[in-house]
Order: C-alpha cells, then structure tokens, then sequence
C-alpha cells in the first residue's frame, strides 16, 4: 500500500468502517510509516476532540418564544380551527392534568376519611374504586397516596410558576416595544388574574383539601401562563412591524 | 406525531425537548454564534410544525430534523455572505486563511484545545463544516448524513476527511496545543 493510498483510508480505519482486509492493509503500513501513523493519531485526536465538545443548551424561555409564534401561525390555526380559542393544547392538556390530580387527590382524601380510623363504612350498593376496596389497605398507605398525590400538585404548581417566571423574564425584557395603552391593558388583566390566585391560594392556605378552591387556582395560573404567551406572542409582531396580526392579539386580550 | 398534526402545542413541546439541544447545538456551530443559533432555531422549529404532514417517516425524526435544520442554517449563512458581500475566511488545505493560535510552551490545555477546535470549525469551508458537525460531533453515519444534506455518501466521506485534513493542518502550526496534546 502507497501512503497516497493510505491516506485515504486512514480515515476509514479510525472510524472502524474498513473491510476486515482493507483494516489489515492499512494497519500494516501504518505500523512502518511514521508519517501516515501521524496522520491517524491526529485524525484520532481530533475526532476525540470532536466528540467532547460541549453541547449548549437553548435558552430556558425559549421554548415559549416559539410556542408563541406556532400560534399565531397559520398551520396552527388550521390545526385547532374546531377548538375553543382562548384555549391552547397545551395549556388545555396541563389544566386536564391538573383536574385529574384534582379528582385523585379527592378521591384519595374520600378512601383516606372512610377507610382510616373512625372513618365511615361503605354504603350498601355503592362500589369503591378496586384499588382502595380492599380491606387490607392499611391507613398508612393511604396517607403515603394523598401524601404522593398532594406533592404532584405541588410540582405541578412549581412548573405553572417556572413557567410564569419565564415568560415575565422575557416580557420584562421587551416591555418598550408595547404601546403604552396596550401595555396598561395587559397590566390590568395581569392584576386581576394575580388577584385571582392569591384568593385561591388564600381558600386553600384554610382548606387545603377544597376541590373548587384547587381548580380555582390552576385556572388562574392557566390563564396567567396563556396572557403572558400572548404578550410576548404581540411583542414579536409588533417588533416584525405586523400591525394586523397586533391587532388581531390586542383585541384577543381586551376580550380576555 | 398524530397529537401535533391534531394542533396540541404540547406534544410538539415534547418533540423540541427530544430534539432542541442537539439542533441548537448544530445551529451555533454552523453559524458561528449563538443569538443567531437562537433566532434560526425558532424558524427551524416553527418550519418543522409547518412541514409536520410533510414527515413521511421514511427517515427517523430526528434525521428529518437536522436536514431541516441544516437546510435553515445553509440558507442563513448565504444569505448573510449575499448582503455582507462577504469574503468566507475558510481554512485552505494548508491551514491558511486564519490564524493559528498562538504557541505557548505551558502543557497543552483542554479548554484551549476545545476553543482552538471551535475556531478552526468556524473557519471550515460550509459543505465541510456541515459534514464534519455531523459526523465527529454529531456521531451520525455517512448514509445520515448523505440523506441531511442531500449528497452521495462518498461525497459525506471526503467531506470529512477534508475537514479533518484542514483542522490537522490548523493544529500543526501550534504543536504544544494541538488536539493530539490534549
């Protein structure tokens, strides 16, 4: 084999796609030519090198950047032309999640206060969920389950937040490309959802186990993480100069 | 794949959180910087929720991805070369056309060698550029990457081993922070 030759498979042998006799060919020559052996250390070194380089992470707030901009798409549109539309998926998959956990932690919280001690027996005709009808649930058990079921909600709540953290992070950033009056506007809807979820949380902070008061809550925060989208969905138009599809968000928000 | 063509924004959230690094990562290399890595990365995105019914599955989603977004980032790059009237300060076969870093006599130092490597990426030429991210960073195979930028495979081969061959040429003029050093 020729160095010429060699070199160009050298290539090939570091990246352990040669044929079994084509590998030995150019193992053989690169074990007596010291310059084609400097070639594939380096070839080696580099793609090493190569595979080490870090990978950096997108910015946190981006993700909602471009959900903002997928709805104010057309193919959006097209997509969800039969939904509600002060309704995003997204938001409408998390709030469901949320009034599932809901439903489970009043389930749970109900098969805690009948099955643990002092609790009511079961009603004659009326079948408990199997998975809390057997008699050998120990109350222990159950309170381990609202204990699980009351920590979703929490994490569930901590991601409406992170959510809202970020989404403030960039509306802050670009606060001076809204028109003042716009800007007013979304502040008053702003407050009216925060007092929203202070109530909320108030009614919960006495009974932390009311069920309107939980559904109230996760509303309020549906509703903040879907104003703050459409704001920052308005900032990028009117940055992009699209008066109509600002107009279209602005008159959105005063419906809202 | 049947939830975002239904419209749920939050299955297509699922898909970027699978995909978005890697792309984000690619994107910053090809084009040098990361605000533009930003800003291409929202239009590769929104262009993949557009062209999602266009997905035949004859590839694997993240192939489908990554051409798209190789198609977004070449696109950006002649574009920008058109309006900047710009000279590409690319690597010749012999390492010329940008600066090698500067020697020192310390030992060889990772984050040197890794900021060397970035800097000699930068500089490749963009069909060996795309090829060698793909490839040595990405970890793809040639047949991937024939099918991402729409080349033979033979083509992807001798584009990274011209890739390879520059930044060797590159790292030879400073021996004590060459890759091998490290």
């Amino acid at each position: 084999m020729t160095c010429a030759e060699c070199r160009e498979l050298v290539g090939e042998l570091i990246d352990g796609t040669l044929a079994p006799d084509r590998r030995a060919d150019v193992q053989a020559h690169v074990g007596v030519c010291a310059a084609c052996r400097s070639l594939e250390e380096d070839f080696a070194a580099i793609r090493r090198a190569a595979a080490g380089l870090e990978r950096p992470a997108p910015p946190d707030g981006l993700w909602m950047q471009i959900a903002g901009r997928i709805k104010s798409d057309p193919a959006f549109k097209g997509r969800t032309a039969a939904r509600p539309p002060s309704w995003t998926m997204g938001a409408r998959w998390l709030a469901a999640a949320a009034t599932l956990v809901v439903v489970v932690v009043a389930l749970a919280w109900m098969v805690f206060r009948g099955q643990g001690p002092g609790g009511g027996q079961e009603q004659p005709g009326r079948q408990a969920p199997p998975a809390t009808r057997q008699s050998d649930v120990a109350s222990g058990g159950d309170a381990q389950l609202v204990e699980s079921v009351e920590s979703e909600l929490r994490l569930a709540e901590g991601h409406y937040e992170k959510a809202i953290a970020g989404l403030e992070k960039i509306a802050k950033a670009n606060e001076r490309t809204l028109d003042p009056q716009v800007a007013a506007t979304l502040q008053k809807n702003l407050t009216v959802i925060d007092q929203a979820i202070a109530e909320s949380r108030a009614a919960l902070g006495s009974q932390p186990e009311s069920r309107p008061a939980q559904e109230s809550l996760f509303e309020a925060l549906r509703r903040k993480v879907s104003l703050l989208q459409d704001t920052i969905v308005l900032m990028n138009e009117m940055r992009k100069g699209d008066q109509a599809g600002a107009a279209r968000i602005v008159e959105g928000l005063n419906k809202s | 794949m049947a939830r975002c063509l239904g419209g749920d924004v939050s299955a297509f959230e699922e898909l970027y959180r699978q995909h978005a690094a890697r792309l984000y990562s690619l994107a910053c290399r090809m084009l040098g910087n990361r605000s533009d890595a930003e800003d291409l990365l929202q239009d590769i995105f929104l262009l993949a929720y557009r062209k999602l019914d266009h997905f035949r599955g004859e590839s694997t989603l993240a192939t489908w991805l990554y051409r798209l977004a190789m198609n977004v980032c070449l696109d950006h790059l002649r574009s920008r070369a058109a309006r900047m009237g710009q000279v590409t300060d690319s690597l010749d076969d012999d390492g010329r056309g940008i600066r090698a870093p500067a020697g020192s006599d310390s030992p060889p130092d990772r984050a040197l060698v890794r900021l060397d490597l970035e800097r000699g990426i930068a500089a490749l030429p963009e069909g060996c550029r795309a090829a060698f991210l793909l490839h040595d960073v990405e970890g793809l195979e040639h047949h991937e990457i024939a099918t991402i930028l729409g080349i033979a495979e033979g083509t992807s081969k001798s584009q990274v081993h011209k890739a390879r061959m520059k930044l060797r040429a590159f790292f030879r003029r400073t021996p004590s922070r060459t890759a091998t050093g490290a």
